[in-house]
């Protein structure tokens, strides 16, 4: 999945943050492809808020590169700025200013002409549903701010869109359309955007990397990452005197087992070799006397992954 | 400096269109026209507290117009410049802690240019306030009083300016420093007190822009004025300032 770097839009190498003693980002390598929507999924305090805050050029690394549609977040900040929009968890405008007059000081920051503002602005305008709200940002929910938010981070164009928790204080409908119009981006932007919220990486993205302690555990696409966790589980349902015990006490000490769960009749297997359990487990069913009535491979979910790879729910 | 002419048009029409409109300007024009007042007044009211105090006997004179300039200079130096302190305190720290500094920061608006169009907005609200405070000030004076001479007043009030506008850079260093408002507005306190002390040692007064303070006072008296070291020392001030507010802010994590 991964493209040489010079095609990546954000490309991470060896990426270090340490506030203190602590360690925010240790080593952070990452690919982000052009034009995917790209989840940056972690616990609160995993370190993907600092991440962004080094990719929007607001703190610096202690060590290690990031890279920008192939340019140093570090030093060519004006040229990185000009391509990018960015929105943080908690967007901060102006409210004495309507939504369109931020929209305009915004346009004006990127250098862009009156009449393309006044075009876009528009636009972003229609797609944020802010075209008939004529108040002051300071009146706004925070669903309007969010979604304004995501307007402005739009008014250059830009090729990357860094997205900071977008969805993480909305309520179900706000959540839904901040959604929406991150999935219209898919193809023309390469959207970035960190969470904490499994359901809407599932949702709208296409690829996936898993943060915790600062360090990136997982990074691939959402399919082949769950398609790698499938391929590890099994479920096996059985039947007959004994149920499920008879076999587990059968398959104790196969070198494949990584972990069973174990109800009545039924068995959740995590395996380490699944050609071996495909052969062997039929015949622990046979050797424990017990009916097969159910033997398949489990489809994982995003959440079995990030629990598998970080050991508990996102909080 | 990508971003100047923008920011700097943001601010402006922010100072139009927020508090800050009313809170230097109004504070200019309301001390503009009662500094004349006053200084007629003084003497009748001083006049009166004394006859109620048996055996005291005061004598002043008769006030002029320069009464009345003295009056405005002292209201300038004291509530003007504590005003711009406060509201100095919070240019950089209150977008810093409100997130506005994040999102337009992100944009291509360099840290120089975000600093400078600050202090340039607040200067040109100072000097535009300030002028409405003086003509206020002259046409009461000219009013009330037999006289309104320009020329003492017009000296005064620009030094007064330079003065001013070396306040509201250091206010920018400070609230670029501190992420608090409230200790960029102690740190300015700080300095305004200790400035005001020490304006008053001699070598302190000749050779540096603490001069401006007593230069101030011989202007309106018509004395001749030494400007050299103080006007040329508190320029350079006003530009190292802008530099180290700038150099402060960019080192800073947002």
């Amino acid at each position: 999945m991964q493209q040489p770097p010079n095609d990546a839009a954000i490309e991470l190498r060896g990426l270090t943050k340490r506030f203190g003693d602590t360690l925010a980002l240790d080593h952070v390598d990452l690919v982000v492809r052009p034009g995917v929507v790209f989840g940056f999924l972690g616990r609160n305090g995993a370190g993907k808020t600092t991440a962004l805050r080094i990719l929007s050029g607001l703190a610096r690394p202690t060590s290690g590169a990031a890279h920008i549609l192939g340019h140093d977040v570090t030093h060519a900040t004006d040229v990185v700025r000009s391509r990018i929009g960015f929105l943080p968890d908690v967007p901060g405008f102006y409210p004495w200013m309507t939504a369109r007059e931020y929209l305009e000081l915004a346009g004006r920051l990127f250098g862009l002409d009156a009449a393309t503002i006044d075009t876009r602005a528009t636009t972003l305008l229609e797609m944020a549903g802010l075209a008939s709200v004529t108040t002051r940002i300071g009146g706004y929910s925070r669903g309007m701010k969010q979604r304004l938010g995501i307007a402005q981070a739009l008014i250059n164009a830009p090729s990357l869109l860094m997205l900071d928790e977008p969805t993480s204080a909305l309520d179900p409908i706000g959540r839904r359309e901040v959604l929406e119009m991150v999935a219209s981006l898919r193809g023309r932007t390469t959207v970035f955007f960190s969470t904490h919220i499994l359901a809407d990486v599932e949702r709208v993205c296409d690829d996936v990397a898993i943060l915790e302690r600062g360090r990136v555990v997982a990074s691939a696409g959402i399919d082949e990452l769950t398609a790698r966790t499938s391929a590890n589980r099994l479920v096996v349902e059985v039947e007959g005197d004994g149920g499920a015990g008879s076999v587990v006490n059968v398959l104790t000490g196969r070198s494949w087992l990584k972990s069973v769960e174990v109800t009545e009749q039924t068995l959740r297997l995590t395996v380490s070799d699944l050609p071996a359990a495909q052969r062997e487990i039929p015949r622990a069913i046979a050797e424990a006397s017990v009916l097969l009535r159910r033997f398949e491979i489990e489809e994982a979910s995003l959440e079995d992954v990030f629990v598998e790879l970080v050991g508990g729910p996102p909080q | 400096m990508s971003g100047f002419g923008a920011f700097l048009q943001k601010e402006l029409t922010e100072i139009r269109r927020t508090w800050r409109i009313w809170v230097i300007p109004g504070m200019l024009v309301f001390f503009g026209v009662t500094s004349p007042i006053i200084a007629l007044l003084t003497p009748a009211l001083v006049k009166s507290m004394s006859a109620s105090q048996p055996g005291v006997s005061i004598r002043i004179p008769t006030p002029t117009s320069l009464d009345a300039y003295a009056q405005w200079l002292k209201n300038l130096d004291q509530f003007v410049l504590i005003a711009v302190v406060i509201t100095g305190a919070g240019v950089i720290s209150g977008e810093r802690s409100s997130g506005t500094a994040i999102l337009a920061l992100t944009k291509p608006l360099s840290r120089g240019a975000f600093v400078i169009a600050k202090i340039l907005s607040q200067v040109a609200l100072l000097v535009t306030a300030t002028t409405l405070g003086t003509a206020a000030c002259l046409a009461v004076t000219a009013v009330l009083f037999d006289r309104a001479p320009v020329a003492p007043l017009a000296k005064m009030v620009a030094l007064w300016l330079v003065y001013a506008s070396l306040l509201v850079v250091v206010m920018t260093i400070f609230s670029a420093a501190f992420r608090s408002r409230g200790a960029a507005a102690g740190a300015g306190l700080g300095y305004f007190f200790l400035t005001l002390l020490l304006s008053n040692w001699g070598p302190m007064a000749r050779y540096t822009f603490l001069g401006l303070m007593p230069a101030m006072r011989d202007a309106l008296m018509g004395q001749g004025l030494s400007l050299g070291w103080p006007v040329t020392t508190a320029v350079g001030a006003i530009l190292l300032g802008i530099v180290a507010a700038v150099r402060i802010f960019q080192r800073q994590e947002l």
